[in-house]
């Protein structure tokens, strides 16, 4: 990888990949949802439980930015975040607010899927895949979740995209570029490596995460 | 087949009985719950026979769904009286264009009851493929309806 000092790798591509095909395939998903266009919705939802399950896998086994053990951190360093960054300063990946952020996104959007995955329309028409695992009511439950978290996520996401004009705005902190590229400017004398990443890993993770979606879609019926 | 008939000769009587004593001495709230529990059947009805159209397609279980959905199928068209749609203040997703176009509403349902009916007489019959399809004409009705005549939830 590049050692150019003026800039550094912050994210690694499957990072990138992820944060924007999931917002390719979320937009898919909520207008086929909204069009009754439900084959290719749950199209949609088993694409962003793939990338969703590949991600949580990632953040064991993805690049130093990637790993939750490396931006979740306890309460005490998310307040001395907010009370003393300056803006100016960046940090190695996700800041301790914005890691609680992904971590959010994440379990709003795992949870939207895993109910779509067992959510019954009100005429018992329409279902998730694994709908026939589970009573009426329950798949009415399910839905009325499907639809109750979708609009938490919704939150969640327009929270996001404020926190990155914030910085892109009053700090004038381009956060969208590195998304893109994977590189952003090196402070200075910040002595932050290059993220690396293991292709080995990779290609378990999509191996594993690809047969549980398998699985997934054929409802956990094999006969 | 041969049992078929009856019963649902039986049900319909019955629901006659139902439908008139909803439209003399129920309340709209009484008549709304009523209609709202059957919808309910009709909905865990078609589930199940998803469920089974797409897993073992147990002739009995089929069947059994079937009747279900056309019995309580039949008892719907006499529980929307007038005053039963959201002027009654009651939470209700029937929309007004039920009783604006009362006609159009009764022929839907009763679409409804005729599918339903094919439905349970070919349900035990073992014909998988010819149950999946009458199970879709019987979504169709159930779609067509909603769309026209339910408030969208």
């Amino acid at each position: 990888m590049s050692t150019d000092a003026e800039t550094v790798k912050v994210w690694d591509p499957f990072v990138r990949v992820f944060h924007w095909s999931l917002i390719a395939l979320f937009g898919a998903a909520w207008y086929t949802g909204e069009n009754h266009d439900m084959d290719r919705h749950r199209q949609a939802g088993y694409a962003i439980l793939a990338l969703v399950l590949f991600r949580v896998f990632w953040g064991f086994a993805g690049g130093r930015t990637a790993r939750f053990a490396q931006f979740l951190k306890g309460p005490g360093a998310v307040l001395a975040y907010v009370r003393t960054h300056d803006g100016e300063t960046p940090s190695d990946g996700h800041n301790p607010l914005g890691g609680w952020s992904v971590a959010a996104l994440l379990a709003v959007i795992l949870t939207i899927t895993l109910a779509g995955l067992f959510a019954v329309d009100v005429d018992g028409i329409e279902s998730g895949p694994l709908a026939d695992w589970v009573s009426f009511d329950a798949g009415r439950t399910a839905s009325e979740w499907h639809e109750g978290v979708f609009k938490a996520a919704l939150a969640v996401i327009g929270l996001h995209i404020l926190a990155i004009g914030y910085y892109q705005v009053l700090n004038a902190q381009n956060l969208i570029g590195p998304m893109i590229t994977g590189r952003r400017d090196r402070a200075k004398g910040e002595a932050v490596e290059d993220v690396t990443w293991s292709p080995v890993a990779a290609l378990g993770g999509i191996a594993l995460v690809g047969a549980l979606t398998w699985m997934v879609m054929t409802g956990f019926r094999f006969g | 087949m041969t049992r078929t008939k009856p019963i649902l000769m039986a049900a319909a009587f019955a629901a006659l009985l139902a439908g008139g004593a909803a439209s003399i001495a129920a309340s709209p709230a009484e008549t709304i719950a009523a209609r709202q529990a059957n919808f309910k059947k009709m909905g865990g009805a078609m589930k199940a026979l998803k469920d089974e159209l797409g897993g073992g397609a147990d002739k009995a279980k089929l069947l059994a769904a079937a009747r279900t959905l056309a019995v309580t199928a039949r008892m719907q068209g006499g529980l929307f009286p007038a005053g039963t749609g959201p002027s009654s203040g009651v939470k209700t997703d029937a929309l007004p264009a039920i009783w604006a176009q009362k006609p159009v509403f009764d022929a839907a349902a009763g679409k409804l009851v005729a599918e339903a009916d094919k439905l349970a007489g070919l349900a035990g019959s073992g014909n998988t493929a010819a149950v999946l399809a009458q199970f879709k004409v019987v979504g169709g009705t159930c779609a067509a309806c909603h769309r026209q005549f339910r408030a969208e939830d």
